[in-house]
């Protein structure tokens, strides 16, 4: 932003204890993002250990001070704002693949993904769904009430 | 198939044997038998020759997914195998199997559609798939684990997130009932296909996949699974209203979101030096091993005389919450099917009533935990009794003398096919009429307990009314039957007895297509096909005109998923063709007709246990008789014509089964 500061976003918060592992926030997610149903190419990743009953997620948190925003070398391109919801997402037009955001991730597993598209190499990340107006499609299509959309107005107020 | 969502585009070939994997193309059985058991029975069509036994090389095993498998289509991680069963009675023939879990849509993203299994491997090897590759590995290592601590070695070696099936002792042991297990908690059961895969020396398959499945028209496929979705909302068929889901109620399958067992618990259990919390939705037998299993059980004592004369099963009492926790655990663990302590249970008490006190020498008390321990232990390991039992309580009954009585009690625990009754209305639970028909006539026709794919039919009886045991005081029975003719569009088909047969046989007929298409597409069976909806509260139900809910549920997911133009109509086709292609099969192979149709009729001939609805001969062929009709089968055999195989496009079976003198003839 020109003003040097960042405007806050909103955020999908996933709530392990609730959370029982079905993958549907993956699947709607692929579908609606990429046209495909595939985990891998989720912005949201659950870690699902079959054994424990564990479900922790891997998903954005659409930082306050995002790193993956200060790092991009084509910033307000490449990475941008929101207007709308304050995330944080890459234009796939404009990624050049060079994967700074993931490396400044500060999360210790980064929900900031490649894939290959025409042999070029991107980068995709969670977008809050901005283009879609009911809001993130894996918070409306959980059955168990693990994820949450907190919005941009109420995170303003903390 | 490039163009096409849904499929992978390729089925996987392992000749154990020869250790070769090949990859061919699922274009060719697309859509024709779009997938699961549909495109299993055609390949046993071509490739599975009369006489092959579940151990021979020739066997295959097949495990198959179908387009819905993972994708968003709810209740699509349900997978299918098929393959000659050692358990079937009194020959063994090909039949199928379900299992939830995630493994079904790990194949999908690691490229394949399906596993087909032939030949013997030389030594314990198991199966390592992914991304498009696959090798077979050594498994000499882990040959003799438990089925837990098989897939925690693998996972240790592929990855948390490898995907694993595997069998345990009592698969490596050729146990009859032996499972294949995925998970905690997710296993193929019934038919022993893991003893299939121990014959084939085939420890485990292991899948890792990080690919994707292309939809034809993502916007409009969510759209159509999230109406889906809000259709079926109070989960499966059998709760009208919403159940009150506990935080244990994990869904058993990829991209289930319903969670509907609603008798999960946790059980403590060792495995490999690691303490693992199981949780263990086996839903109906999980309160069998510890206590309150009524459905063996007359409701008096009057009525069990009266109904069923000789025939004497109490219901069984359980072990307490501990001990029934502790023999299931070693049940399942060693690879078993629970049903085996059912039907076992019940019969050593009959054996007992009936002063036989033991069995080769071993002292019946199936009221002790370590008695159980012990048989189950010996079963795994084929060892004494446990040999005896490994082949299934109706083939051990050939070899032992006993009261005839005794012998009979076993067949009317397991009537048809080497099963365990279920949902007939006699030796397990009540099930009042007319929908005992409509199980007797699947029963009738399958290759094993066919409630595997008909609990539609099987839980209608949760929503007739209270004075039923399950039944729900909130359902209006005359709006219930609306439903269902406004669904069927002819009336009748829920009035209690014998009117409107044909109308009967015609549902039936139905809900038998929408099983196979289920078991190919493939969705759970809980849920799929929707002739009734859920709803969210009592007062929803209460306003509702009727309780239709939408046939058209599959179609309308199907269609933007694949971009083919299928509509419901041509998926009753397909069901009816996938239907028609496993009868022909059962006929080449098996001889089957209408005589093995009606091997069990004498089971009918006693009352249902709470409404007293029988059949006499005369009334049973009636029925059959019906049923044949609706399906366009000669009624003299029971077998398909040419006319009703050439409209289903199976030109070729007919010819086939003409040349062999096993077509059935128009009247």
């Amino acid at each position: 932003m020109s003003d040097g500061t960042v405007p806050r976003s909103g955020v999908v918060i996933h709530k392990r204890a609730r959370c029982r592992g079905c993958r549907i926030c993956e699947l709607v997610c692929s579908a609606t993002h990429e046209g495909v149903s595939s985990s891998y190419l989720s912005r949201i990743h659950i870690e699902a250990d079959d054994f424990a009953f564990l479900f922790p997620a891997v998903n954005c948190l659409q930082c306050r001070d995002p790193e993956c925003y200060s790092a991009c070398p084509r910033k307000d391109v490449a990475l941008c704002i929101d207007e709308r919801t304050g995330a944080r997402f890459v234009d796939e037009s404009e990624c050049d693949g060079c994967g700074a955001c993931a490396e400044a991730c500060r999360l210790s597993v980064a929900p900031i993904w490649s894939k290959t598209e025409g042999g070029k190499t991107l980068f995709f990340k969670c977008d809050l769904c901005r283009d879609n107006e009911e809001g993130p499609q894996c918070v409306s299509m959980c059955p168990w009430g693990a994820l949450q959309y907190v919005e941009r107005a109420e995170r303003e107020r903390d | 198939m490039p163009d096409l969502g849904g499929w992978a585009g390729q089925i996987l070939r392992v000749d154990l044997s020869s250790r070769e994997t090949t990859a061919q193309e699922t274009a060719e059985y697309v859509p024709d038998y779009i997938g699961g058991k549909g495109i299993a029975t055609r390949i046993a069509w071509e490739e599975l020759r009369p006489g092959t036994g579940p151990y021979s090389p020739d066997n295959l095993l097949m495990f198959m997914t179908g387009p819905f498998s993972g994708t968003l289509a709810p209740t699509s991680g349900k997978g299918q195998v098929c393959s000659v069963s050692p358990r079937t009675y009194p020959v063994p023939w090909f039949t199928y199997s379900g299992f939830g879990g995630n493994w079904t849509a790990e194949l999908k993203y690691a490229g394949f559609d399906g596993i087909v299994v032939k030949g013997l491997a030389a030594g314990p090897s198991y199966l390592w798939v992914h991304d498009g590759e696959a090798e077979l590995r050594d498994a000499e290592d882990l040959w003799g684990l438990d089925v837990f601590e098989t897939q925690l070695a693998l996972k240790e070696r592929h990855g948390k997130g490898a995907q694993v099936i595997c069998i345990g002792p009592g698969g490596e042991n050729l146990v009859a009932s032996a499972t294949i297990h995925h998970r905690q908690k997710n296993c193929s059961g019934m038919p022993g296909f893991g003893a299939v895969m121990g014959g084939k020396k085939l420890k485990a398959i292991v899948i890792r996949g990080t690919g994707a499945i292309k939809i034809a028209r993502p916007a409009e496929f969510v759209k159509a699974c999230k109406e889906v979705r809000r259709l079926v909302h109070s989960g499966p068929t059998e709760t009208p209203v919403r159940m009150n889901m506990t935080m244990t109620n994990l869904p058993c399958a990829h991209a289930c979101p319903f969670g509907c067992t609603n008798m999960t618990k946790n059980i403590p259990y060792q495995a490999s030096g690691a303490h693992v919390s199981r949780n263990l939705p086996v839903m109906c037998n999980a309160e069998a091993y510890e206590g309150g299993w009524r459905w063996y059980q007359y409701p008096t004592k009057d009525i069990e005389r009266e109904y069923s004369g000789d025939i004497r099963t109490r219901a069984v009492e359980g072990l307490g919450k501990e001990a029934g926790d502790r023999l299931q655990v070693l049940i399942e663990s060693k690879g078993l099917s629970g049903w085996t302590y059912l039907t076992l249970c019940c019969w050593f008490d009959a054996c007992i009533d009936h002063g036989v006190s033991h069995i080769e020498g071993h002292k019946l008390e199936p009221h002790e935990l370590d008695f159980w321990l012990d048989l189950f232990q010996k079963i795994a390991d084929r060892e004494g009794i446990g040999d005896l039992l490994a082949d299934g309580l109706l083939r051990a009954c050939e070899k032992l003398e006993l009261p005839e009585v005794v012998k009979k009690t076993a067949l009317w625990l397991e009537p048809m096919w080497g099963f365990p009754s279920h949902r007939d209305g006699r030796a397990t639970e009540p099930q009042p009429s007319p929908l005992w028909i409509f199980d007797m006539l699947h029963w009738v026709i399958d290759s094993r307990d066919p409630l595997a794919s008909h609990h539609q039919t099987g839980y209608i009886h949760c929503w007739f009314p209270p004075h039923f045991e399950g039944g729900s005081p909130l359902v209006d029975f005359a709006k219930l039957k609306a439903t269902f003719d406004r669904a069927f569009g002819e009336s009748g088909i829920l009035d209690p007895g014998f009117e409107h047969l044909d109308a009967k046989a015609r549902a039936t007929k139905w809900f038998d297509d929408r099983a196979q298409l289920k078991d190919s597409l493939l969705l759970c069976d809980w849920v799929f096909p929707r002739v009734l909806r859920g709803f969210a509260t009592a007062a929803e139900l209460e306003a509702a005109e009727d309780y239709y809910g939408d046939v058209d549920a599959e179609a309308k997911m199907l269609a933007p998923l694949t971009g083919l133009d299928m509509d419901s109509a041509d998926l009753d086709k397909t069901g009816d063709r996938i239907r028609n292609l496993d009868r022909a099969l059962h006929i080449r192979n098996y001889d089957r007709s209408r005589t093995t149709d009606s091997v069990a009729e004498w089971v009918y001939e006693y009352p249902e246990k709470t409404d007293g609805t029988k059949l006499d001969r005369t009334l049973f062929d009636r029925i059959l008789d019906s049923y044949y009709r609706s399906r366009g089968w000669d009624p003299q055999c029971g077998r398909p014509t040419r006319a009703t195989l050439g409209d289903l496009g199976l030109k070729d079976v007919a010819d086939e089964l003409e040349s062999l003198g096993k077509l059935g003839q128009s009247s």
